[in-house]
């Protein structure tokens, strides 16, 4: 048994569809290599946590101190839509669990099926999040075009912001009213960014399933992939219930 | 000649006798699929739970539902429930670390006045923060 550093540890393939996996040569074996892997990705996902914490106790802070602005700005969302939204990201989360199962066990179709359909979910959910932004949009709670414009300086002193305009007054009654909607919109806008990094992260592992990459030998990017779009499933779990049906 | 590594455990090949990942854990599609059965159906007591005024109660009720859904997403989904201890460790730990960022944000706002004053934080559109209100007592 030699101890050449200079061969590569190859992990052979199951099967004429896939292809022998090359382990790093910074690795000895293919279990260190998927462990160190499996661990970076968690400190990741560690960070995302604390990302969106900070966006979390954000939304408790001000939800204690306007009650009445929270309650009320809820209300403008349709909660069938944040509710259909919820089913459809964890519908794709079991996809996305089943496609890891499949590149698990080596089956290379199902994979790239339940790979396909976590995309699809992903397509969904965003196609819903738009119209529901439109309608935002439209009623001046959330004035797209102008979310970079600064502050706005009354000539009777007081100020307003471009992008809050309530063409309704719906939220004319509760002090500001724009507090919810800056809320609502960086917290579903980072989660909408996470599910369009989330999708383009599984067509790019659908390519390499498509190649015969992933298999039971090795299937390590399928794996981190899924985690990653676990957690864009466990941050909507929070911000339904708390932008949809604010308690 | 060169390392072939396997990689082969049969002891927790569950029936996929082939090429396994060492002690990697799959899943069975049923249990998939019963976690997925279970999330849906407590998103629909969450919209259930929220018709319904328990006051203060309802934010705790319906953060304690979004706990149990987060949680058979990590164990499940995730497969935290078969990872190893110092995955375990890193990834639930930054839960802990959320909850010191929460316990102190808690404490400030439990330690401030509840009342109309919490209104006068300042803000860019607020009166005050343009033109600053005069001093009810005069000068100082």
């Amino acid at each position: 048994m030699s101890h050449d550093d200079h061969h590569a540890v190859v992990v052979p393939a199951p099967g004429p569809e896939f292809v022998p996996h090359e382990v790093a040569h910074h690795f000895s074996t293919p279990v260190q290599e998927f462990q160190s892997g499996k661990l970076g990705f968690w400190l990741f996902l560690a960070t995302e946590i604390l990302l969106f914490g900070g966006l979390f106790a954000a939304y408790f802070y001000f939800h204690e101190v306007y009650p009445e602005t929270f309650r009320v700005g809820g209300q403008q969302l349709d909660w069938r839509l944040g509710a259909l939204n919820t089913s459809v990201l964890l519908l794709s989360s079991w996809t996305m669990a089943m496609g890891v199962r499949s590149a698990q066990t080596s089956q290379k179709s199902k994979t790239l099926m339940f790979l396909g359909l976590t995309v699809l979910g992903a397509a969904i959910f965003m196609v819903i999040k738009f119209f529901e932004y439109k309608a935002k949009n439209e009623h001046g709670l959330i004035v797209f075009s102008e979310l970079f414009r600064p502050f706005i300086e009354n000539p009777d002193g007081t100020g307003s912001l471009a992008w809050f305009q309530d063409y309704h007054g719906v939220m004319a009654g509760v002090p500001h009213g724009h507090m919810f909607f800056a809320i609502y919109l960086t917290m579903t806008a980072i989660h909408g960014l996470h599910v369009v990094i989330g999708a383009g992260l599984i067509i790019w592992i659908m390519f390499g399933t498509a190649k015969g990459r992933f298999h039971a030998g090795y299937f390590m990017p399928v794996d981190l992939v899924g985690l990653y779009w676990h957690l864009v499933d466990l941050i909507w779990i929070f911000l339904f219930p708390l932008l949809y049906l604010v308690p | 000649m060169s390392d072939t590594a396997t990689a082969t455990d049969a002891h927790d090949a569950h029936g996929h006798g082939e090429l396994e990942m060492g002690h990697i854990h799959v899943s069975s599609a049923a249990m998939f699929f019963k976690v997925l059965v279970a999330l849906l159906f407590l998103t629909f007591i969450t919209v259930a739970v929220s018709r319904f005024d328990f006051g203060s109660m309802n934010m705790l009720i319906a953060m304690a539902i979004a706990c149990v859904k987060a949680s058979l997403v990590i164990a499940f989904f995730m497969h935290v429930k078969w990872d190893t201890a110092i995955n375990k460790i890193v990834f639930l730990g930054s839960f802990l670390f959320l909850a010191l960022l929460f316990v102190f944000t808690l404490a400030d706002l439990l330690t401030r006045r509840l009342d109309h004053e919490m209104h006068t934080i300042k803000s860019p559109v607020d009166k005050e923060w343009v033109q600053p209100k005069p001093q009810a007592d005069g000068n100082h």
